[in-house]
């Protein structure tokens, strides 16, 4: 890993908007003077945060009864921030909750002003880690199946015009070339029309 | 006022007298005694007297810990003054919480924390790491060659330099760091080193009796302190009368307070200090940060009209209080104190002149990731004009 990332996420810590979803209480008071100490704007919800601000980059989130049984519609969205869950029972369904947070620091309640900063570091790092994953996930399965097509149409070339496999590839190749396409989208309508007549 | 009628206030006393940090910790004892004794000569507060309850952790700082829960358990001290490293502090903090203690940490440290349970009157890394990065970087250039003492402080006080260097596109020609204990030998092999690299400066975290060893170990490798000078900001008077005036002229420190600041109060307060011990005795930051913090202390229980801690909480944030280096005042969110830093050139006789100072009060900022630059430590001023034709860059 690059050892330098972690610590440019630190770097923006004075720009991050964070949501603060919690009862004004001790520990939502500890909360918040910490993360103003720390240097961050946060914006207070509770319970109910139907939307989230534009440049929100972290939510703070109470799991407790009264969250329980509230749906948050952003929760699980692609463009969600990283969510850390202040945690004041144990109990199997409030474990339950914090698991469907996909979340990576849960802080304890009652709350220390200490442990946050890690806390907001592990999630922010680790969110960036799995959002790029994702995207490298995606972009693997993406060229996966192009590969499949570009394999088929292959072979349905080898069939229908008896040239060696390596001959169907350069036909796709200048076929693509002459067309200004790319060999996968060559290849997707060849698999089409042999679909199509394959009836 | 009746003092014999009432129960004295106890204070608890955590102040190394041996071990590696004893000879800074010394002073901060000593400055704890001179500040209670001023309160209980002008009658106390409450209208009761303050008496320190002294214990000796021997720079050990599992001791801290065991030795402040001695003190709140048997003798039911619920404030205490002391720790010098932050491995002391850390181990002493879950004690303070635990049973709602209050510690008034008079050090500076590596910022990155707070405790509701610690009122912390030193200096935090951008009071004076960050200024005295940007002073060297800005007047030597920037080759720089660092060395500390290995524990946490150091390392974060070499990341804001690093920073710095990075920025200006400078190099770090070497970062070292040595055990607390690192002997004679190992100071002398590192000069050797460190000369051989020719560095613009070199900057300096090491603590405790490590100080004096590495300045020595600079001046017979034949280093040229107004050429070459050695800047950090844990060195102070102290230790330059350990290592000797001949060896410390001409290297530069930061600090909120100099024992050369000129000013009334605190000329009268180091004269109070050397009557009571003796004409030589010497004054640093960590002294002063130790004597105004017990006088902010006594000031907060006369406003709280208690010296209960949670009442006492209340109050400190935004207690003012005109300290030797000029006027103070504790955060009123971070427990941190708002500070004068002061960047300083040892002169011949083991004193601080001082070469550039804050304009004002500077907020401590523990939680600071990215620091902006001090524009009053890049003010262009000559140093000491006959010989800096040979040293600066700027």
């Amino acid at each position: 890993m690059n050892a330098r990332t972690p610590q440019s996420s630190l770097k923006d810590l004075r720009s991050l908007k964070v949501a603060l979803i919690h009862p004004q209480d001790q520990d939502g008071d500890e909360l918040l003077a910490q993360l103003a100490r720390i240097g961050c704007s946060t914006q207070v919800f509770w319970p109910d945060a139907e939307i989230l601000p534009d440049d929100c980059g972290l939510v703070l989130l109470a799991v407790r009864p009264e969250t329980l049984s509230i749906h948050y519609p952003w929760i699980g969205t692609a463009n969600a921030p990283p969510i850390i869950p202040i945690v004041t029972f144990e109990n199997p369904i409030t474990i339950e909750a914090v698991l469907l947070l996909n979340a990576f620091a849960p802080i304890a309640s009652p709350v220390r002003a200490f442990g946050l900063l890690t806390a907001i570091a592990v999630a922010l790092n680790q969110h960036k880690f799995r959002r790029s994953r994702e995207r490298y996930i995606e972009r693997l399965e993406r060229k996966s199946a192009d590969q499949r097509t570009i394999h088929q149409a292959t072979s349905i070339l080898v069939k229908n015009r008896g040239v060696s496999e390596n001959d169907a590839y350069q036909l796709l190749r200048s076929q693509a070339m002459s067309k200004r396409e790319s060999i996968e989208s060559i290849a997707a309508q060849i698999v089409r029309a042999q679909a199509a007549l394959s009836f | 006022m009746s003092t014999s009628s009432q129960m004295p206030i106890r204070i608890g006393v955590l102040y190394s007298e041996s071990g590696v940090t004893s000879a800074v910790e010394r002073t901060q004892q000593r400055a704890t005694v001179l500040a209670v004794e001023e309160i209980n000569a002008a009658g106390g507060v409450l209208g009761r007297e303050i008496a320190l309850v002294y214990r000796d952790p021997a720079s050990n700082p599992s001791r801290y810990a065991a030795l402040t829960e001695a003190l709140i358990v048997e003798k039911s001290v619920r404030l205490l003054m002391g720790c010098y490293m932050s491995s002391a502090r850390k181990a002493v903090i879950p004690v303070v919480e635990r049973h709602n203690a209050l510690l008034f940490y008079g050090t500076p440290y590596e910022g990155f924390e707070y405790s509701r349970n610690v009122i912390y009157s030193g200096a935090a890394p951008n009071q004076n790491a960050l200024p005295i990065a940007e002073y060297m970087l800005s007047r030597f250039g920037s080759r720089v060659a660092m060395v500390g003492s290995d524990y946490v402080c150091p390392y974060e006080s070499n990341r804001v330099m690093s920073d710095l260097i990075f920025e200006r596109g400078g190099t770090k020609v070497s970062e070292t760091y040595l055990p607390l204990h690192a002997d004679w030998n190992t100071y002398r092999d590192i000069a050797r080193r460190i000369k051989a690299q020719s560095p613009d400066f070199i900057f300096s975290t090491v603590v405790g009796d490590g100080i004096p060893l590495l300045y020595q170990a600079f001046a017979s490798a034949g280093l040229d302190p107004y050429r070459t000078p050695i800047a950090g900001h844990m060195t102070s008077e102290v230790e330059v009368a350990l290592m000797g005036n001949d060896v410390a002229e001409g290297h530069i420190s930061c600090a909120a307070y100099f024992q050369s600041i000129d000013s009334v109060e605190n000329r009268r307060v180091v004269q109070k200090y050397q009557n009571r011990y003796g004409s030589d005795a010497m004054t640093n930051m960590c002294w002063e940060a130790a004597y105004f913090q017990t006088h902010l202390l006594a000031l907060a229980i006369r406003r709280a009209g208690s010296d209960d801690p949670t009442l006492l909480m209340q109050v400190l944030p935004g207690l003012e209080f005109d300290a030797p280096q000029g006027r103070v005042r504790l955060d009123e969110a971070n427990n941190h104190t708002y500070l004068r830093p002061r960047i300083g050139r040892v002169n011949a006789s083991g004193q601080f002149d001082i070469i550039a100072s804050a304009p004002d009060l500077v907020r401590a900022d523990p939680y600071v990731v990215s620091h902006g630059t001090p524009a009053w430590a890049t003010f262009n001023e000559p140093v000491t004009p006959a010989r800096m034709a040979a040293g600066g860059k700027s």
